[in-house]
């Protein structure tokens, strides 16, 4: 019965993009038109360059795009079916999520589970496209193809938290599309989507590899192009691993305070 | 005069209506900066590492970023609510506009302030500051003023992207989905030299989605390689113009929609 309620809450948002054939076919074009431009781009900077910042010029398309792949594993709209936190906040409806039977944690929690797997499937697909058709490279062994998923595992769990945490920031501000924004621009900045921070200046890694983005795409797609060998894996997986931890144990205090704030019909 | 007044007082109420949320009213100007910050960040590394883009030196290809900023910071303070109008049909809120006295259009622009403009703008205006004081131009009357049409072009050529977008929203609201993805390519680029692009993407970002023409070749007529854009060199020269031209084209093309707008009523 769990199960079948679970599966219930899961696919709410996958069914909705389901039923809005625009949207879908908009994620197709959106995604082939991003990877051929992006694939083009370090194509083109990479003619009159060898190896730079350790990259050389497959590693860094490859790089490039399954970034663009991997930022399409949370896209869904759960906007256009109003059960964002801040909408529910706007309206007053967030109340509902505490008289269900299920938990707003595992209603949410669900809910980002359904959205994962759906996009999941789309980077999947389009990464057998782009396999197939030449554009990335296959990762260099077994071995890194399992660790690569593990921390692409870990990265999206530590994703999960940090969007988590900023649903969370609307019980207390009322409205988070700022805060949004600002993990948006930090999490595209800081874990590699804009541009492999291998590029970056040597400060600015290590100031990225206090935090947690990072881990989120970062350090899965330098370990598939080979840029963070097997041997210095164990040690990235195990700080994905911590903030994953301290994270969920974050957001956990967060869902207990965020419960004492919710007012009901005024109190 | 009257629409004037009207316009001004409505803005100043949203104004106020900004700041009765504090915290969200000083990230908002925050997000309008870091945002802008992310298009010189990624510039930035790509000269460090990639030096000579496209022909290019580094003080030219600064350039590009700053007309697009500015345009893009003049674009949100003046007509990009545009950009929410497919919220606003999912709200019905359109269907609201129609029955007040006032053209909706500019109901919609008037919908609340855009704090992030203030973010925006001074960065933009800053990077702007800064490549003109890194560039070797002779920065003369005309080439002046070809700058700040340029830039007013880019706002509109920007503004009539977004807002064909919306008069696609009008019929399809899932069709909103479309300007996040606008936005993120004006962002990665329209920011630098689009000859570094096989000649087939450039013509792409050039002809079927201009973006080309907001900031690209207008900077490549002002620094001399003009003639190096795969574009004739008159119809780059006229980018300031094709802005105007999009721009008034889009609200054509929006009236129309508006025509033909059902809502969710019939």
């Amino acid at each position: 019965m769990a199960a079948l309620s679970a599966w219930r809450v899961a696919r709410v948002t996958p069914l909705g993009e389901l039923n809005a054939p625009p949207r879908m076919t908009g994620v197709a074009l959106r995604l082939l038109v991003q990877v051929v431009l992006v694939a083009s781009l370090w194509h083109g900077l990479y003619s009159h360059t060898g190896t730079t910042a350790g990259l050389g010029e497959s590693q860094a398309v490859t790089y490039a795009v399954l970034a663009v792949l991997a930022s399409r594993l949370r896209e869904l709209d759960q906007f256009a079916g109003r059960d964002t936190v801040i909408q529910h906040m706007h309206f007053g409806t967030i109340v509902y999520w505490y008289l269900r039977p299920l938990p707003p944690q595992r209603y949410y929690a669900l809910r980002a589970l359904g959205e994962q797997v759906y996009g999941f499937a789309w980077a999947l697909g389009g990464y057998l496209i782009c396999l197939a058709a030449g554009v990335v490279e296959p990762p260099g062994s077994a071995a890194v193809t399992g660790v690569f998923l593990l921390s692409l595992l870990l990265g999206q769990w530590v994703l999960h938290y940090i969007m988590l945490a900023t649903d969370q920031w609307c019980f207390w501000a009322l409205r988070n599309n700022s805060a949004i924004l600002i993990i948006i621009f930090a999490q595209n900045l800081l874990s590699g989507v804009y541009a492999p921070l291998w590029f970056f200046p040597d400060w600015f890694v290590t100031m990225s590899s206090f935090l947690p983005f990072q881990a989120t795409l970062n350090v899965p797609l330098s370990i598939y192009i080979g840029r963070i060998p097997l041997s210095d894996a164990a040690g990235q997986l195990a700080v994905q691993a911590g903030w994953v931890v301290v994270l969920a144990l974050f957001t956990r205090f967060l869902w207990r305070r965020a419960a004492l704030r919710v007012v009901s019909q005024g109190g | 005069m009257n629409a004037l007044r009207i316009t001004w007082r409505v803005t100043r109420l949203n104004f106020r209506a900004q700041l009765e949320y504090r915290a969200e009213f000083l990230l908002n100007v925050a997000i309008g900066a870091i945002w802008q910050v992310s298009v010189i960040v990624f510039a930035t590394v790509l000269l460090a590492r990639f030096t000579g883009m496209g022909g290019w030196d580094s003080s030219e290809v600064l350039l590009i970023p700053a007309t697009r900023m500015l345009a893009h910071g003049l674009f949100v303070l003046l007509l990009g609510r545009v950009h929410f109008i497919g919220r606003q049909i999912q709200e019905g809120r359109i269907d609201i506009y129609l029955m007040r006295p006032m053209p909706v259009h500019r109901q919609v622009q008037l919908s609340y302030f855009p704090t992030n403009a203030l973010g925006d703008l001074t960065v933009a205006a800053g990077l702007m500051v800064g490549a003109l004081s890194r560039s070797e131009l002779d920065w003369s009357a005309g080439r002046i003023s070809y700058l700040v049409a340029a830039v007013v072009g880019g706002m509109l050529l920007e503004a009539a992207l977004f807002t064909a977008l919306a008069c696609a929203s009008l019929r399809f609201p899932a069709a909103d989905y479309w300007s996040r993805w606008l936005e993120e390519l004006l962002g990665t680029f329209g920011s630098y030299p689009l000859n570094v692009l096989p000649r087939a993407v450039g013509g792409f970002l050039t002809y079927a989605l201009p973006l080309a023409f907001v900031a690209y070749l207008p900077a490549a007529v002002l620094t001399g390689h003009g003639h190096d854009t795969g574009v004739p060199y008159w119809l780059a020269a006229s980018a300031p113009l094709v802005g105007v031209l999009a721009y008034l084209g889009s609200r054509l093309l929006w009236r129309w929609s508006l025509r033909h707008y059902t809502g969710v009523n019939g």
